[in-house]
């Protein structure tokens, strides 16, 4: 069925809505399939946001798991994380649609402050909802939204995190449908969007996966990414997923254990929030939980759905990585790559622990989704 | 039944309460005194963690309800006692999840087993065909909503596969009180009015007798949401506060 990746996906939204997703699902495919668009977006890409970015033989890592690791450095683009590809590539559909106002939702910040880059490059008005909690531990990311012209609007219910201000953004474009376009920042909510998303991602895993060619020869044993909404972990994974000798792991967050987490897929039962039916943290009566992660970006109760497609079906395994042992991976890569990674991206390098213990010499690739200057004061106790 | 109630109510006004807030008894007493008010028909909200089709009043009344610890097991106890002693039709709006949690067709003849009479859910699936054809079977009235941005064939889909009323959605954006009525809201139902004979009923944002009245010039029933529950949870003793603001509705302004 349309918009549906196995029993998971679809379009579960207020009927006020449903016009705005047919539009946009259109325009998605008009561009697709237009050279113009893609040439343009390919133009953005190398010259404003900096790509390909590099892939990293991290050899004093990889000496320290006893496994071959190369690293995907998204943390190198314009803006210093993987949000700005879907960024740029949803500001060029928005601005072909003839919207003049975005709105966006961010946890981390990442995807706020890549939305917000874009609309200053496109002179667009720009509101970024963003919980409380996550202004708080991530205020430098705030700061730089404003500093680049956008509205940073607190949301204050619930847990005040990334689900409340997605609901937020989604009760903003009901109002303002007609100007407005809600600029999502992972392969989540209502179908077209999970699509839009991981065809904008892709190009991380194009990338790699010919970098790794090139650079290592043949395929890798394994591809590893953080898993929140999932946007970065389906870019790298779509251009692995026909080459069934390669195992593809997605890395949730596990906080503090004992139902304090974001691991939707490894607890989550199927359920529907934010448009879409996915995996979901979710009580008896249905009743969305409260998550918790150190990193924002993973603090989400929810999952993409192509990525609860890919454990359904076994093409992808998710792992847990916990608070604790995601800050001692934030410090490792440090200290012997001196790569500063993001709290989101160091769940995936922790991965590596559980993988080498049972891998040893395999070659993996890691999406390094996003930088950590972010993070330094909330690794430091600086914030809550 | 709902459409025939409605139809043959002088002033159909229809109060939506959201369950157990501040607790589940007090909302079968808010149920006793809207019935007695005159209501046609009743929609007892379940509350819900994430409402994003609702604004800051219904949010909360979400909010406080699921705090003070409502329990879906607890509303299916209730329901069946609500049903047969109040003499007005009771809906249940609610947020898909809830109901799929158990399985969505086996929730929803579990709300027609405690005599619910009809289900307004705001985020259906866009293919509601199978769902519809459930409650058919089941004789479970499946209300659905049509908004200002629908177009006509998704209007024409949407009402081939819709009874007991329709809820005209009267304005662009999330439920609540506002002060004036959109422009073109008469222009919205007539067209409706074309594609089916189901009484047309209209919600979000009605909080004056003035409103219901000019409404009810074109339309068959008026939902009235958030404005109650600001009543409900702005004193002392919510039943009173919700008899009286549901009087000041029936009034009239006149």
């Amino acid at each position: 069925m349309k918009g549906y990746f196995g029993e998971f996906g679809g379009q579960y939204v207020p009927e006020t809505l449903l016009p705005a997703l047919e539009e946009l699902e259109e325009a998605m495919l008009q561009a697709f399939a237009d050279d113009a668009f893609s040439a343009e977006l390919q133009a953005y890409l190398s010259d404003y946001v900096g790509r390909p970015t590099p892939l990293t033989h991290a050899l004093r890592l990889s000496a320290h798991y006893g496994c071959d690791v190369w690293l995907k450095r998204e943390d190198l683009t314009h803006t210093g994380s993987h949000k700005i590809n879907n960024a740029i590539g949803q500001i060029l559909l928005a601005r072909r649609m003839g919207k003049r106002r975005v709105i966006a939702e961010t946890g981390a910040g990442q995807h706020g402050v890549a939305t917000a880059t874009v609309c200053a490059l496109f002179g667009m008005e720009c509101r970024v909802y963003m919980g409380s909690t996550d202004m708080a531990r991530q205020r430098v990311n705030v700061e730089r939204m404003r500093l680049l012209g956008a509205e940073v609007s607190p949301v204050e219910s619930g847990g005040a995190t990334l689900k409340e201000a997605t609901s937020e953004a989604i009760r903003d474009w009901i109002a303002n449908v007609d100007t407005t376009y809600y600029l999502i920042g992972s392969a989540i909510g209502p179908h077209p969007y999970p699509t839009l998303v991981r065809e904008l991602q892709a190009v991380i895993g194009r990338e790699a996966k010919a970098q790794f060619e090139t650079l290592a020869g043949g395929l890798p044993d394994a591809v590893v990414a953080c898993v929140g909404g999932g946007s970065n972990a389906i870019g790298i994974f779509s251009a692995f997923l026909d080459e069934a000798s390669v195992e593809l792991f997605g890395v949730e967050a596990y906080g503090e254990g004992n139902g304090r987490h974001g691991a939707s897929i490894n607890f989550g039962y199927p359920g529907v929030l934010h448009g879409t039916r996915s995996m979901l943290l979710q009580d008896k009566d249905g009743q969305v939980c409260e998550t918790h992660s150190v990193a924002a970006g993973l603090d989400y109760p929810g999952v993409g759905p192509e990525h609860s497609h890919l454990a359904a079906t076994k093409r992808a395994s998710y792992r847990l990585v916990t608070d604790e042992q995601a800050l001692a991976a934030f410090r490792l890569l440090g200290r012997l790559e001196g790569i500063v990674p993001a709290l989101e991206s160091a769940h995936a390098i922790a991965f590596l622990e559980q993988y080498s213990r049972q891998n040893s010499g395999r070659r993996v690739l890691v999406n390094l989704s996003g930088r950590g200057d972010k993070d330094v004061h909330t690794v430091f106790g600086g914030a809550a | 039944m709902i459409e025939e109630r409605i139809r043959s109510t002088k002033r159909a006004v229809i109060p939506y309460v959201t369950a157990g807030l501040p607790d589940l008894d007090t909302t079968g007493d808010i149920l006793d005194v809207l019935a007695a008010g005159g209501a046609a028909a009743i929609e007892i909200g379940i509350p819900f963690s994430d409402p994003v089709a609702d604004g800051p009043v219904l949010q909360r009344a979400s909010y406080l309800a699921l705090k003070a610890g409502f329990r879906m097991c607890k509303l299916m106890e209730r329901l069946g006692s609500w049903s047969a002693r109040v003499s007005v039709p009771l809906v249940i709006m609610t947020y898909i999840n809830p109901l799929m949690r158990k399985g969505l067709e086996d929730s929803l003849t579990a709300l027609r087993d405690a005599g619910v009479q009809g289900v307004i859910i705001p985020d259906l699936p866009v293919d509601a065909g199978g769902i519809f054809d459930h409650c058919s079977r089941i004789g479970l009235d499946l209300v659905r909503l049509v908004a200002p941005t629908t177009k006509r064939a998704r209007a024409r889909e949407i009402l081939s596969r819709c009874s007991g009323f329709v809820y005209a959605v009267s304005v662009k954006g999330v439920t609540g009180q506002r002060t004036s009525l959109p422009e073109g809201i008469d222009a919205q139902v007539a067209s409706i009015r074309e594609l089916t004979t189901l009484p047309v009923c209209v919600g979000f944002g009605v909080s004056r007798a003035g409103q219901v009245d000019e409404l009810l010039g074109f339309a068959d029933g008026v939902i009235v949401g958030s404005h109650l529950m600001q009543e409900v949870m702005s004193g002392t003793d919510p039943v009173e506060r919700a008899r009286d603001a549901f009087a000041r509705l029936m009034n009239g302004s006149r």
